[in-house]
């Protein structure tokens, strides 16, 4: 879980484009919207492109997007809870 | 100066010209199909597209509809130095050509139609169309031009499709603008045409008069509309004023009406800032789908009919009222007097714009 | 008479404004030059990042104008921005084709981009500008439909225009930005004509 949570800060931060940003800047339980990262609507379309592309996660409609990408934590147990 | 408006014309999936399309609309049918495996993930999606067989579909529409329009004006303006064509578009035939679309087009249209002028191409969004009736009215009344050519036309690709699913924009059933239960837009494919002149003369049929226009930036998102509806408010308070009318004086508002939930919610906040909510309104999203470049000119060409003919036309996909704001969607046809027009048109970049038409 | 009382010019060697370069790019630097020149604004506007090539040259070449010149004057409604090019998001476009057809999934983020015009979006959105905005396309620089539309503009509502020729197409890169006033507030001295707008394009 843990090499999951590290590489998502890193594929997070390849995807968005976010610069001068380091894994270790981004806290697990951080929100990624609003405060903390920061991120808008575009950047929840694209997380849905980075499950699907990197983690094999289909058809995740934005509506759901709002809870599974509220941090790396939710988004790591999204990813495992998928696989099972 | 008075700007005349005329010689509309249009091709869409409704007809192969103004006269057969707004026939189509006044007996209720739309161009929405559903068209099978055309989304990304081969699904089937609900289009609105032409029948044409051909893969230079743009360049196909554009040629015929301005063939058109040789029946409808004085056919000597189009070669004259006095002349100048708008096209308007966003990704013109982006699907085969996917960089210099833009410039391919306007040089075959340029030698195709003997311009004296090279073309000027507004490429904003989905107000392209009504900036470049704008922009044609605003070079007649500086004395650059005596006649203008406008001409709005987009089609279906697979770029612009993908794009769009990608935002998950579209709707899994045909659009349902300003309604509850509304799901996001439906593309479609058009060309339609209009001539702006300093001159009467120059047309076959009556013609209307353009009376003002602007435009507005919502300064908000670049894909999400303002929420308080700021740039569609300012765009419309200032055509009013240049127009020099008040709400009073509009009897039909032609909208945006997208039917995502942030458009249509967008307007119905700047509508009822402007206190246009008794306005009769509708969205022609429902019979053609969102044309893009060509909404604006098509949509304009259309609300021309509907003054000749003194008939209002429904707001086709319309169900139940979806905005926080009431708005007075027209739920059938309605034969009434109609004299002044009012359109509005909202796009990607914070893009608003509007103009309003009357009869002369 | 109105005048040009700011202008810019930007490539990928270097960043001249009112005709004096202010910035060369280090091409030994790992920083990508138009980060350089980004970082030599000195403000924070993390944005920046997400935007493509076209926004990104526009931004910065706003930020520039405004610099040297006082917007202070200005209220929201009163600043038009007037822009074009040659290829419209062309250079975007070639990336969102490859999202779909190398990568296997159309990029939202990059579909947002595939309109040029999103470019003066991005510049309202930073100075919370709602004027009128247009943008065309043109197989070259045409001083005479800027000089023509802005006198139009200034003629009806706006006080003031921000405009730009901003183009990319894969290596080949262009932004020459211009500020039209109705008075001469920089003294520059330099008349808003044709002519002298297609002399600073050219030099």
């Amino acid at each position: 879980m843990e090499t999951l949570k590290e590489t998502l800060k890193l594929q997070v931060i390849q995807q968005l484009n976010l610069e001068d940003i380091k894994p270790s800047d981004i806290k697990d339980d951080e929100p990624l919207f609003g405060e903390g990262l920061g991120l808008d609507s575009i950047d929840a379309l694209e997380l849905i492109v980075l499950l699907e592309k990197h983690h094999g996660i289909k058809t995740i409609n934005p509506e759901d997007g709002k809870t599974i990408f509220r941090s790396i934590n939710t988004m790591a147990e999204f990813i495992v809870n998928s696989k099972k | 100066m008075k700007i005349f408006i005329g010689a509309e014309n249009a091709i869409t999936p409704l007809g192969n010209s103004v006269e057969e399309n707004f026939q189509s609309l006044c007996d209720g049918v739309s161009g929405i199909r559903l068209y099978k495996n055309a989304g990304f993930n081969k699904e089937d999606v609900y289009l609105s597209k032409t029948s044409f067989d051909t893969e230079h579909l743009f360049q196909t529409l554009l040629e015929n509809c301005l063939e058109g329009l040789k029946s409808r004006i004085d056919t000597s303006i189009i070669k004259s130095p006095k002349t100048i064509l708008i096209l308007s578009t966003t990704k013109a035939d982006v699907q085969n050509h996917l960089v210099d679309a833009i410039e391919i087009s306007t040089a075959k249209l340029k030698e195709q139609l003997e311009l004296f002028q090279p073309p000027i191409v507004v490429c904003n969004a989905c107000t392209s169309g009504l900036q470049a009736i704008n922009l044609a009215a605003d070079f007649i009344t500086a004395g650059l031009y005596e006649h203008a050519i406008v001409v709005g036309c987009d089609v279906i690709s697979d770029f612009i499709l993908y794009g769009f699913q990608s935002l998950f924009a579209i709707s899994n059933e045909p659009c349902k603008p300003f309604s509850e239960h509304r799901k996001g837009l439906t593309l479609g494919e058009a060309c339609a045409v209009v001539v702006l002149s300093k001159s009467e003369a120059v047309y076959q049929q009556t013609p209307m008069q353009y009376i003002a226009g602007s435009s507005s930036n919502d300064a908000n998102h670049i894909s999400g509309p303002s929420r308080t509806g700021e740039g569609l408010y300012r765009s419309v308070v200032k055509t009013l004023a240049a127009a020099q009318m008040n709400s009073n004086d509009i009897d039909f508002i032609s909208a945006h009406g997208t039917a995502t939930v942030y458009n249509d919610e967008m307007e119905s906040i700047a509508f009822d800032r402007l206190a246009m909510n008794n306005i009769p309104l509708n969205s022609f999203k429902g019979y053609f789908g969102h044309t893009l470049g060509a909404a604006g000119v098509l949509e304009t060409v259309i609300c021309m009919q509907s003054l000749r003919k003194n008939l209002l036309i429904k707001s086709m996909g319309y169900t139940e009222p979806g905005t926080s704001k009431a708005l007075d969607l027209l739920i059938e046809n309605k034969h009434t007097d109609v004299n002044t027009i009012l359109k509005t048109a909202s796009g990607f970049g914070g893009a608003n714009a509007s103009l309003i038409i009357s009869k002369r | 008479m109105s005048f040009i009382t700011s202008y810019c010019r930007i490539s990928k060697d270097k960043c001249s404004v009112n005709g004096k370069n202010i910035l060369l790019i280090n091409s030994d630097s790992e920083l990508e030059w138009i980060k350089q020149l980004y970082k030599s604004l000195q403000i924070d506007y993390p944005k920046f990042y997400k935007m493509d090539v076209l926004s990104k040259l526009a931004f910065i070449g706003t930020e520039l104008i405004k610099k040297n010149s006082d917007f202070n004057f200005y209220t929201d409604d009163d600043v038009a921005l007037v822009f074009a090019n040659r290829h419209s998001s062309g250079d975007t476009d070639l990336k969102f084709n490859n999202s779909y057809q190398q990568e296997l999934m159309p990029s939202p983020a990059l579909f947002v981009y595939t309109l040029p015009n999103i470019l003066i979006g991005e510049i309202a959105i930073r100075n919370k500008w709602h004027g009128e905005n247009l943008f065309t396309v043109a197989r070259e620089f045409d001083a005479t439909f800027f000089q023509n539309y802005c006198n139009i503009l200034l003629s009806k509502n706006s006080q003031a225009c921000v405009c730009g020729w901003i183009d990319a197409m894969e290596d080949n890169l262009e932004a020459f930005l211009f500020f039209v006033e109705v008075s001469d507030t920089s003294k520059l001295n330099l008349p808003f004509t044709s002519k002298i707008v297609a002399n600073l394009y050219k030099a």
